[in-house]
This record gives structure tokens, C-alpha cells and sequence, in this order.
């Protein structure tokens, strides 16, 4: 047992690490892509000089001096306002430093977007936006998650009936992403029956008690979290419920059976276990294109989370926030590999005895 | 019906527990829908073992050897059209038990199963020794302590070190594989074992390995096995009778020294000439021909059309015939 355990501490470790170096590189790209490789940096060194002289001519107190001397103090404090801001430094040297500041999110004030607390730093904007997101995809994927295992089980057993049938003929309609149904929802429920609210999360004000917080709260996720279940459900249960009768026609199944096993039993360690892995996998995969839907389903939905402070931020060439967004979907697809992948070496000894290196 | 009260009691089964043979087969049919008809796997076949035998199923591939023990074994798919006959297993009719009862009272409690390891046959996510203990712990019958001592004797019988218990497929070879599907089918101690095709997938070496193993648990335990096999030379090794089937039905059920030697059916003599031998100066046969398709079986005797005996009684098909201790499909022995 302390054996496994330290083999999955290890190969935790190894994966952090793995892991930590692909977002490293992927915000390093970014800071690169933002920064227009150096062009963005060149502009703000202009802009520097033409503040800076426009001071000086300006400024009354300098209007007795000589044109050279004027144009000494130019070059002598656009020098000094570069150096401050680290602008002398060769480019290889500001990206590196512009990466450790967006990955430890110390990305300074965004340039436009006020948060909703009125900071304007943006790691705070970026914090506070973030536990809407997570709220709402959490909630989506695991329901989602469960649904579709639960759906695809009870398919398996009830191959080629009429509702099997129906399922694999819905399968498509999983093509169209969340939010086009989440279009649709809010035409029904918001517009037509008036039963569930357009967008939001909360009612405006929202609630002062805790418990009318979280039933406006609850309320509010209906639309967005079935907009979610309905542009993946039908796929996910046709893709698992084939996994299903892929693993059920094992020799170890009918051994199994053959067992005396009751079914129950056969269905949990002999189907639902082996099948685990390659469900997860596909199920990695969804959550993953997910983060990235969170976009235009927050939007759509009016959700105050990161994916819609991102199409804001878009919209007004906010950088900083950007860059900060970039950052944080970075760091939700990291964690979220790494979190499936644990679950994987727990559920397959194959792949336990083959991350962490050596025999027990 | 005495075993039908009897929970899993994991002692040796003692011979007098029903007088009588331990598995009689009376007219045992099974056919499979397919979407070109109905396959006639198994058709009417009816045979006896005593208690403390063991019965090896010869034939070529797709003669319904495996179907039989599916059927006895109550392990069917999906695609059943006709699963018809008799099936008397220490004297109870276990045809006539509820799923629920058969699973409960005849699976692994009186009857198990010893299938091919492929690479698939144990749980790649279970440890071995939990696979190997689980029919103990069924139904809360025994507590897990004692079940996996059981299971630690039983890797002995079988001769695999009993620390393998803790492993889980993967790491296993594929002889270590098939015993410990071998020390799975006898830790309840049932009284009769199925093996079908238990060392076609493995070499040469570790086939006559298992089988030794199986001979030797054979003496020990006193256990009756049915064995089946496109094996020929390596069945001799443990069977006591043979019972020869071909497409779908049997042909003859002898006993082994005479079988070996000697076997009464056309096609079991030709069966017989195809395997190579050592120590005889013999040049192997061929059978020619196909066997016929089980969807749609020729009229009169099924070998008739490869028979190189065949008259014009063939054109009709041939009853089971007695002859000595034997028995036979064929209208050679009519009158013997």
C-alpha cells in the first residue's frame, strides 16, 4: 500500500512537472504572440519619447533653454522612463519576464474593464470571474458525466430496443455546440413561457439570505447547465454504451458469468471497471473543448464568468486581461488533465505499474 | 434436489453424495439465430459420465464441441433459437431450474468452467487472487479471510506460488494464466469440471505441463472432468472416454483405450490417422472435403459425402448404435 502510494506520489510529481512545462511554454507563446514579438515593446518605447518630449516642450519652465539642450532632456528621461520600465533590456530577457508575471498573474491594471468589485488589477477582475466558471462548468460536467455513464449502462443492457435506437438517431445533434441549444432554451423558457430567467446568475439585487442566494442562483442554472447536457448527452451515451458492449463481450465477462456472479456484480467489476479508462478519456477530451465553449455560452447566456470577460476584453484590446484569461484556461487544462490522468492510474493497475517506473 | 440445499461446503466432494452418473445428457439440442437461418450447433446429443471420469470432446473446429459445453453450461448468447433436452447433473434436471436458482445453486457450487487464457479470461483490473476467491465470497459464504486461504490453497494445487495472488493479469504468463483459471474452477470444489480448450493457446511445453497438473488433480481430488479439445494427442493424456462429434451431433462415444486405438465411426478413424504419431511409421491422413454447413445439414449421414465407406443406407441417417460398451452413429454397425 505505502509502495502504491509513494509510486503515485512520484508519478504525480512527474506529471505536475510535465504538465506545469507545457502551460510555461504555452503562456511563454502567448506573451510572445501578444507582445507581436517585440513590435508592441517598440511602440511603447515611441510612445514613451513622444509623452516625454511633449512634456518638455510643454512644460513653461523650459522654454528659455536651447533647442540641444531641450532635446538633451528628452533623451536623458525617455532613457530613464525605459530603463524604469525595463524596455533597455534585450527582448529574450522582457518575454521571460513578462511570462513570470502573467503566470503568477501579476499583469498590472487592465487598460479598460473595471471588475465588478471596481478594481482594476487585473488579477482580481480575474478572480473574481473565475468561480462563476467553474461553478458552471463543474456543475455541467459532472451532472453530464453521470448521466450519460448511468444512460450508456442502462442502454447496454437494452441493446437494439426502441430508446437504444433513438439514442444512436440523436447522436448528431451533439455537432451543434451548448450554446446554440442554449439559444433555443431561452426562446422557450425565457421568452415564450417566462418560467426561467434570460441570463444572469443571480437575481438584480441578488438576495441578501444565504438560502434565497442560492435558490435565484439555482435558478439561474437551469438554462445554461441543460444547454450543456443537451449538446453532449446523446453522443457521449451512444460513444460509452459501445465501450459497454465492446467490454461486456470479454471472455472474462462470461467467465464471469459462468461464476455465478449475479448480475449486479458482473456489472460493476467486470464491465463498469475495465470500461472506466477508456470512458474518461473520451470524457477528458469533452471537458477539454468545454473550457473553451465557456466563451460564447457565458456570453450568451450573460454567465459573469471568464469566458465572458474574455469576448469583453476582445472586444476592447484589454491585453493585460487577455493574456490573464489565456493564462487561467491554461492553468483549468492542466489541472484538469492531471486530475483525469490520477483517476486513470487509480482505475488501471496497467497504467499504475507502468507511470511510476519498476516492479513493486 | 440434496445439492439444492447444500451451500457451497468447499469440502471434497464425497462420491456417494448420489448413486448414479454425475452428468447424463439426454437429446441436448441448442441452435443459434443468424441472419442467413438457423445454425444447428448442437443437435440431440445425448451421453452419460460416471462420477470420477473424464470425458474428452474431440472433433474438428465448428463441430459444436464449445456449443455443448455452452449449453450444458447454461452460457448462451444473445442468438438462441431452440435450447432444448435434458440435462441431469448429479441426478437433478438442472434444464428445469430458474436462471436465478441455476446461478445460485449449480454455477461454480457443483459445476465450473476452465476456459481458453487467451489474454482476455481474467480481469485485467482485478487482482487474480480476489478473481480466484470471489466465488467464495458470493452470497457472503464464506468470510474473506478464510476465502483467500482457500485461494492460497488452491494456487498450490496448481502449482503457482501463492504471493502471485496479489498480481494482477498483466504480469502473469499465459501458462500462469491458464492455472490460475485452473485454481479458480476448483476452489469451490465442485464435482464436475468443464474444460474447453484449456491449453490451445499455449506451447508445446506448457500444455504438457498443464496437463500433467491436471492429471495429477485429477487423482487427488476425484474430480470428473469433461475436456474439450481439437487436441488429439494431448486429450489421450487425461481421458478416461471420448466422444467424437461432427456437425453438430455424435458420432461416437467410446471409451479411451479404445478410441485411441481403434475408434468404430469413419470419421473418427480418419480423424484418428490425421494425427501424427512418433513411434509408428505412419504417413498422416487428410479427411477430404468440408464438413458440411450446420445452416442447412444434408439428409442421412452427415459424413456421408466424405465417407469413403458409404452405401446406400447412408442416404438415410443412421441411429445411435450399441456396439459392446460403445456407441456409434453409423449403419456399419446395424447388425454387429
Amino acid at each position: 500500500m505505502q509502495e502504491i502510494l509513494t509510486r503515485l506520489g512520484r508519478h504525480s510529481l512527474l506529471r505536475g512537472a510535465s504538465l506545469l512545462l507545457t502551460v510555461l511554454i504555452a503562456i511563454y507563446l502567448t506573451v510572445v504572440i501578444a507582445n507581436w514579438g517585440g513590435a508592441m515593446d517598440d511602440a511603447r518605447r515611441a510612445q514613451i519619447r513622444f509623452d516625454v518630449t511633449q512634456q518638455i516642450y510643454a512644460n513653461p519652465e523650459y522654454f528659455q533653454l536651447p533647442q540641444s539642450e531641450l532635446q538633451r532632456l528628452v533623451d536623458e528621461r525617455s532613457e530613464a522612463q525605459i530603463r524604469i520600465e525595463g524596455l533597455d533590456r534585450p527582448f529574450i530577457e522582457r518575454s521571460l519576464r513578462y511570462t513570470r508575471n502573467a503566470i503568477t498573474l501579476n499583469l498590472g491594471r487592465s487598460e479598460h474593464i473595471m471588475g465588478d468589485t471596481g478594481s482594476r488589477m487585473v488579477r482580481n477582475i480575474l478572480l473574481d470571474r473565475l468561480p462563476s466558471t467553474l461553478l458552471l462548468i463543474a456543475t455541467a460536467e459532472l451532472l453530464l458525466f453521470f448521466l450519460a455513464l448511468f444512460g450508456a449502462l442502462f442502454l447496454s443492457r437494452r441493446y437494439g430496443s426502441f430508446l437504444d435506437r433513438l439514442t444512436i438517431g440523436l447522436a448528431p445533434t451533439s455537432a451543434a455546440p451548448a450554446w446554440f441549444y442554449g439559444l433555443f432554451l431561452i426562446l422557450i423558457f425565457a421568452a415564450v413561457l417566462r418560467v426561467l430567467p434570460w441570463g444572469g446568475m443571480t437575481e438584480a439585487p441578488p438576495p441578501r439570505d444565504t438560502l434565497g442566494y442560492a435558490l435565484s442562483l439555482l435558478r439561474h442554472l437551469i438554462l445554461p447547465v441543460s444547454a450543456v447536457i443537451i449538446g453532449a448527452i446523446f453522443s457521449s451515451i451512444y460513444s460509452w454504451r459501445t465501450f459497454f458492449l465492446m467490454y461486456s463481450s470479454e471472455d472474462y465477462v462470461e467467465l464471469a458469468k459462468a461464476k455465478g456472479l449475479s448480475s449486479r456484480a458482473i456489472e460493476r467489476r467486470y464491465i463498469l471497471r475495465p470500461t472506466m479508462p477508456p470512458i474518461l478519456t473520451s470524457f477528458l477530451l469533452m471537458l477539454i473543448t468545454m473550457w473553451m465553449g465557456a466563451i460564447v455560452l457565458e456570453t450568451v447566456f450573460n454567465w459573469p464568468g471568464i469566458g465572458r470577460l474574455y469576448y469583453q476584453a476582445i472586444q476592447v484590446y484589454d491585453t493585460p486581461i487577455i493574456v490573464g484569461v489565456v493564462v487561467i484556461f491554461g492553468y483549468l487544462l492542466a489541472v484538469t488533465v492531471f486530475l483525469l490522468d490520477f483517476m486513470y492510474a487509480a482505475l488501471d493497475p496497467r497504467v499504475r505499474l507502468s507511470m511510476g517506473g519498476g516492479r513493486r | 434436489m440434496k445439492q439444492k440445499s447444500e451451500p457451497a461446503t468447499h469440502g471434497r466432494p464425497s462420491p456417494a453424495r448420489t448413486a448414479g452418473p454425475i452428468l447424463r445428457v439426454e437429446d441436448l439440442s441448442l441452435y443459434f439465430r443468424a441472419s442467413v437461418g438457423i445454425v444447428r450447433a448442437v443437435e440431440r446429443v445425448s451421453f452419460e459420465l460416471e462420477r470420477g471420469r473424464s470425458l474428452t470432446i474431440v472433433g474438428e473446429s465448428g463441430c459444436g464441441k464449445t456449443s455443448l459445453a455452452r449449453a450444458i453450461l447454461r452460457l448462451l448468447p444473445r442468438n438462441i433459437d431452440t435450447y432444448r433436452g435434458r440435462v441431469f447433473l448429479n441426478g437433478t434436471d438442472v434444464m428445469k431450474l430458474s436462471d436465478e436458482r441455476f446461478r445460485q445453486d449449480i454455477r461454480w457450487k457443483q459445476m465450473s468452467l476452465v476456459s481458453q487464457a487467451a489474454m482476455n479470461s481474467l480481469n485485467p483490473v482485478v487482482k487474480v487472487g480476489q478473481q480466484v476467491a470471489e466465488p467464495l465470497l458470493l452470497d457472503h459464504h464464506m468470510s474473506k479471510e478464510k476465502a483467500f486461504t482457500r485461494a492460497r490453497e488452491v494456487f498450490q494445487t496448481v502449482g503457482i506460488p501463492s504471493d502471485f495472488l496479489n498480481r494482477y493479469a498483466f504480469e502473469l504468463s499465459g501458462g500462469m494464466r491458464q492455472r490460475t483459471i485452473l485454481a479458480m474452477a476448483l476452489v469451490t470444489s465442485p464435482s464436475l469440471v468443464i474444460l474447453d480448450e484449456p491449453t490451445s493457446a499455449l506451447d508445446v511445453l506448457t500444455q504438457a505441463n498443464i496437463m500433467n497438473t491436471l492429471k495429477g488433480i485429477k487423482q487427488e481430488l476425484g474430480l470428473s472432468f469433461v475436456l474439450i479439445t481439437h487436441d488429439i494427442a494431448t486429450s489421450s493424456e487425461l481421458a478416461d472416454e471420448v466422444l467424437c462429434m461432427y456437425a453438430g451431433q455424435l458420432v461416437e462415444h467410446s471409451k479411451a483405450e479404445r478410441f485411441y486405438r481403434e475408434p468404430l465411426h469413419p470419421y473418427a478413424r480418419k480423424l484418428m490417422a490425421s494425427v501424427p504419431t512418433l513411434r509408428v511409421d505412419k504417413k498422416p491422413e487428410f479427411i477430404t472435403g468440408q464438413p458440411p454447413s450446420l445452416l442447412n445439414p444434408p439428409t442421412g449421414c452427415r459424413f456421408a459425402a466424405r465417407c469413403d465407406k458409404r452405401f446406400d443406407r447412408c442416404q438415410e441417417e443412421p441411429p445411435l448404435f450399441q456396439h459392446g460398451d460403445e456407441t456409434v452413429k453409423c449403419w456399419l454397425y446395424e447388425n454387429a
